[in-house]
């Protein structure tokens, strides 16, 4: 297939980007979305994400039961950014950045104390 | 917000495996994006055979009012254009709506978000007149919108020979059917029959090669073992089967696997449908792809687990019902669609050994 097919519509990356990532040694899907931005548009993934594990089979044998689906993370879906923002209401937890700050302080961070 | 059972996804799975909990008396509350209930069957005009008691042959449109009508009597919460966003760390759920964010705590979750439909990959797959077969759908049965009025379909499933029959009841061509394998992959020998009556060909063994345009698709061009095949269209309705939808799953916490003949990365689950975390069950094509009669018996099969699990239901009781439910999944989707059923038991069983395993350690 010709080199210059999208894959990742949203961000406009094709298959010549994606096997270049490959060739960088990217062996799951988010390796090639760290190394590309291919999935980090306002679909998140949902539409390329298969498409590049079958890219990684195809160009570099690798099985697809061994490449992971993309990471997922919250919020799920395209949300307001007047949601991400009221963090001002008497129930804190009323709001999405509630939601965020439990997640990232998983990874050692919390959005509001920054 | 306090509920017993809250229930994502508001389609054939989702409104099914509300009934159980909700004849009984609990509490349920069901969510989703959309702006009403019934999902994808809200679209599928096309009549469905094989399912479950008490449904008998039905169009998609028609099961959908009968899913949600015998709800109404119930205690169910239907909350429409909410969506899950997210997971507090003590297991409450957040659902955005609007401009808020509302706290769910339920004390069981069932996740029926279904599935999404896979991309076919070509050189000029973006242009404007190319969509997946489901959204053809949507717009000519919901939408009352025209997809195009030259079409070519690839793929050449169940569901893509479905929306080749309401294509031409709108009055659009349909130029082909395009099949990369040697033979098309529908097994329904009356729809085949149908559709030898339409005199629509089809391509098999061929692929397209690339769709040409100014600003949408003017031009297909087909491969068919070295020859090349051209067609002037203005629709190309890619049918490449559908996927489980798994955010949910990975924000609740509950363990994939890779299950090929499921349909990919589905979630891990036992025979209640209970996925690794204890509190979250899944039901219909978010387990694995399969028909419409699977979805709505498995999710039933999820409404009696949540049941049994709440101590609503008698123990004896339950298995006495999840029994006659595997039977009729065994009946309904054993038959129809062998190599769903058997994947299914064995990715059930893996799951068990694998369960079994961490217990002795």
């Amino acid at each position: 297939m010709d080199q210059s097919t999208i894959v990742c519509r949203c961000e406009e990356i094709n298959i010549d980007e994606i096997e270049t990532a490959i060739k960088m040694g990217a062996e799951t899907f988010d390796d090639i979305k760290r190394l590309t931005r291919c999935g980090m548009g306002p679909c998140q993934a949902k539409v390329c994400m298969n498409l590049v594990r079958q890219l990684i089979y195809d160009y570099a044998g690798k099985p697809l039961s061994d490449i992971p689906p993309a990471r997922l993370r919250m919020p799920l879906k395209v949300t307001r950014m007047e949601t991400l923002a009221s963090n001002d209401s008497p129930s804190s937890s009323s709001s999405v950045i509630s939601v965020f700050n439990e997640s990232a302080s998983n990874q050692g961070g919390d959005i509001r104390e920054k | 917000m306090e509920t017993d059972v809250l229930i994502i996804g508001g389609g054939p799975a989702g409104l099914n495996a509300a009934f159980e909990p909700a004849s009984n008396g609990m509490n349920v509350t069901i969510i989703d994006e959309s702006f009403s209930f019934g999902g994808q069957l809200r679209s599928q005009t096309q009549y469905f055979d094989h399912l479950p008691r008490p449904f008998n042959r039905e169009r998609g449109t028609n099961l959908s009012r009968k899913l949600i009508d015998r709800l109404l009597p119930f205690d169910v919460d239907f909350l429409p254009q909410h969506t899950f966003v997210g997971k507090y760390k003590d297991g409450t759920i957040g659902v955005s709506h609007k401009n808020e964010v509302i706290p769910i705590n339920a004390k069981k979750v069932i996740i029926a978000t279904g599935a999404a439909e896979e991309a076919i990959m070509f050189p000029g797959w973006t242009l404007p007149g190319v969509m997946t077969i489901g959204a053809a759908q949507i717009l000519m049965n919901r939408d009352r919108v025209m997809p195009g009025k030259d079409a070519i379909i690839v793929g050449s499933n169940e569901f893509a020979f479905d929306v080749v029959q309401q294509l031409k009841d709108v009055g659009a061509n349909v130029h082909g059917i395009v099949e990369s394998d040697s033979q098309m992959r529908l097994q329904n020998s009356q729809k085949i029959e149908a559709f030898k009556n339409l005199g629509i060909p089809l391509y098999v063994n061929a692929s397209i090669t690339e769709a040409q345009g100014k600003g949408k698709v003017e031009k297909v061009f087909l491969g068919r073992n070295g020859e090349k095949i051209n067609l002037d269209v203005d629709l190309i309705c890619i049918a490449g089967g559908l996927m489980s939808i798994l955010e949910p799953f990975e924000i609740m916490d509950c363990k994939l696997v890779y299950n090929q003949a499921l349909g990919g990365w589905i979630p891990e689950y036992d025979k209640h449908f209970e996925t690794s975390n204890q509190s979250t069950y899944v039901a219909g094509n978010a387990a694995g792809i399969t028909s419409i009669g699977g979805i709505l018996t498995t999710g039933e099969l999820t409404g009696v687990s949540v049941m049994a699990s709440l101590g609503v239901l008698k123990s004896e009781e339950a298995a006495e019902r999840k029994r006659d439910l595997w039977h009729q999944l065994y009946q309904i989707e054993g038959i129809q669609r062998p190599d769903t059923y058997h994947a299914r038991l064995a990715a059930i069983k893996d799951f068990n050994t694998s369960k079994d395993r961490t217990l002795t350690k």
